[in-house]
């Protein structure tokens, strides 16, 4: 094993109870060295809490922490050399953005010199040099992020914590974070948790990421691998938008699989290698909106089904249709352009074909 | 311009007691000015011996006196007030920081006199303190603790106690907890985020805890008269003796106009030192 290997946070059957309530349960996970790990699940899922716990803030009721090799379940957070930015930056509204940043330096007692070196750097880092003697509540959201960002990674973490970080900014903006924090980290290379409710952004920006819901892991994927397969339904609806079709009963006939959807609607999909699912079983199938097309008279695809257009949903770089397909159900076509708002007018009858090489199909 | 439907209805009955305000005032400032006639209640005319009669070393040491008790009284209750304050607004159970609001407030509902009166049975020969400290063998005779300035100051600060809380809670009640988070985040003791978060972000607070119990103090009479028993004098008290029992008028209202001068000076300079302490602490 390489030295390398040592992870830089490890979180061992963690629990954390809020009287009655179980906000983590026994969760473990082991977050390696550089790497950006995001802790994606809706509100109240237990993110926020596990990262206190890494911070701190909160104590566990059960497990350990391990931060680079060190114990710290017990440990203060002041012992703990985290580096946290908080969802509201909670920056020291009495001092200006230099001595906001120079205070994890003047707690830790280095010479003043060495102070004002390292808190030029930082700015420079976040690309806020010239910044040094504004006050906090002069700067715009975007330029406190920056602040926020710098005075954690200045202190140099075992690890940086982003609890929802870009969640106050307006869209755009937060695109720009988004790249911007991706580039710091490959140039810092700090071990970082991000934590975000906004699977886009999870997408965009982890190594892996690690799905959460009610206090529980429900997947720990790279972004690509858990877009394509989603462990459980779950995760497949959380991740991306997504069409959940009516349960299915499946049966082999050669080469393919056979879906048998509500009595008489048939899809078929060719047999993979990691589909494990028995002749009969109940299955449910997940296809993304990308994967539904209009169907031509020309196209010779066997999952045809045909159904009514009821709305589209144009968005510049593509449409949006929503198809009412009978037993089913309502289903979202994505479509790039605009060319489906007229080729396909709203009440018209048409046909889809539902490509399910690329489905999620789990066992029931 | 917007319109201000309550406006006259709020503006006429503020005004009818501004005018019987500095109606009053206007009556006390102009017997200031007036001649004193020992033995009559009427005055004569206009003079400033009045106010060349504050120099004498006599009434120098009552006003001394006054702001030293008012200093001291400001100082103590802020000292004493601060834990009490961050306990209430800190307590993790709601039941707890009931209780502690009770206990605090509570004194602001007994009378003065009523408080006072405690005070002496507190403080006097035969009172709690004494009667404990001699069974306890620590005192031979009992301590003069009643006739003091320090008896006067220690129950000057119990019924300043109440109002400094309430201030203090208020003002740590705005600190944005996160902030104090994110500095134990980067290393900071429990010392150390109280030092360079939490008392910094207060200070507002307790600038203006302390001015408004110093202005106030200024103005005790009760306390220094029963407590002090005409042993201690502040300049209400003198007033009072000036006033009602030489029947100087003159004189008293010169002494009443020296004592809200000196409160409203405080007042005063308070403002530019706080409204700079907010514009630094203010969030955005």
């Amino acid at each position: 094993m390489k030295a390398q290997a040592l992870p830089a946070v490890e979180l061992t059957r963690v629990s954390k109870n809020f009287d009655a309530v179980q906000a983590v349960r026994e969760l473990s996970l082991t977050i390696q060295k550089g790497e950006l790990l995001t802790l994606l699940g809706p509100s109240g899922c237990g993110k926020t809490t596990l990262l206190n716990m890494i911070a701190g803030f909160d104590v566990p009721s059960g497990g350990s922490i391990v931060i680079d090799g060190r114990d710290v379940t017990a440990v203060p957070p002041y012992r703990r050399e985290t580096g946290m930015v908080f969802q509201s930056y909670a920056l020291f509204p009495h001092m200006n953005v230099f001595e906001n940043v120079a205070f994890g330096l003047r707690m830790r007692k280095m010479a003043k010199l060495g102070i004002e070196r390292a808190v030029g750097r930082a700015l420079e880092m976040v690309k806020l040099e010239g910044f040094a003697s504004r006050r906090v509540g002069q700067l715009s959201g975007g330029q406190q992020q920056r602040v926020a960002l710098a005075r954690a990674i200045v202190i140099g973490p075992k690890v940086l914590l982003l609890d929802e970080p870009l969640s106050a900014l307006d869209k755009n903006l937060r695109r720009a974070m988004q790249l911007e924090l991706r580039e710091l980290h490959e140039r810092t290379g700090l071990t970082t948790v991000f934590v975000t409710h906004d699977q886009e952004e999870a997408l965009g920006l982890s190594d892996r990421i690690v799905v959460m819901s009610r206090g529980e892991i429900q997947q720990v994927a790279a972004p690509l691998e858990l877009y394509r397969s989603p462990a459980n339904g779950f995760v497949a609806s959380f991740i991306g938008e997504i069409n959940r079709l009516p349960p299915a009963r499946c049966r082999i006939e050669g080469d393919e699989a056979v879906f048998e959807i509500a009595g008489h609607v048939v899809l078929r999909a060719r047999r993979r290698e990691k589909l494990t699912i028995a002749e009969g079983q109940e299955t449910h199938l997940f296809v993304r909106p990308e994967h539904l097309t209009i169907a031509t008279s020309k196209s010779s695809a066997q999952n045809k089904v045909s159904c009514r257009v009821t709305t589209h949903l144009y968005q510049g770089a593509y449409t949006l249709t929503r198809v009412d397909a009978g037993p089913l159900g309502n289903l979202q076509l994505r479509a790039l352009g605009g060319e489906a708002i007229a080729a396909a007018p709203i009440g018209s009858q048409i046909e889809i074909d539902i490509d399910l090489d690329e489905a999620v199909i789990l066992a029931g | 311009m917007r319109p201000r439907p309550f406006f006259l209805w709020f503006f006429l009955p503020s005004l009818a007691a501004a005018v019987l305000l500095v109606a009053a005032l206007g009556e006390i400032a102009q017997y200031a000015f007036r001649v004193f006639t020992p033995g009559s209640l009427e005055v004569g005319g206009f003079t400033l011996d009045n106010f060349a009669r504050l120099a004498r070393p006599i009434y120098l040491s009552v006003l001394g006196d006054t702001l030293l008790i008012s200093l001291a009284t400001s100082l103590f209750t802020l000292l004493l007030s601060y834990p009490v304050a961050y306990a209430m607004v800190r307590a993790k159970s709601d039941f707890l920081r009931s209780l502690i609001m009770l206990l605090a407030v509570t004194p602001l509902f007994t009378g003065e006199i009523v408080r006072t009166y405690a005070w002496i049975l507190v403080l006097g020969s035969n009172g709690f303190v004494n009667t404990v400290l001699k069974s306890a063998g620590l005192i031979g005779a009992p301590l003069g603790l009643l006739y003091t300035r320090f008896g006067v100051i220690v129950a000057l600060v119990q019924f300043s106690m109440p109002v400094m809380i309430i201030i203090l809670a208020t003002a740590l009640a705005h600190v944005d907890r996160n902030c104090e988070r994110a500095a134990a985040n980067l290393g900071a003791g429990p010392a150390q985020v109280f030092r360079h978060v939490t008392l910094p972000l207060t200070l507002p607070g307790v600038v203006s805890g302390t001015v408004v119990i110093f202005a106030w103090t200024m103005s005790a009479f009760s306390t220094p008269q029963l407590i002090g028993g005409g042993k201690v004098l502040m300049i209400s008290n003198l007033v009072y003796l000036q006033g009602l029992s030489s029947f100087n008028f003159p004189f008293a209202a010169v002494l009443s106009l020296l004592a809200l001068a000196v409160a409203m000076g405080s007042l005063g300079s308070m403002h530019p030192f706080v409204s700079r302490l907010e514009l630094k602490a203010a969030i955005n």
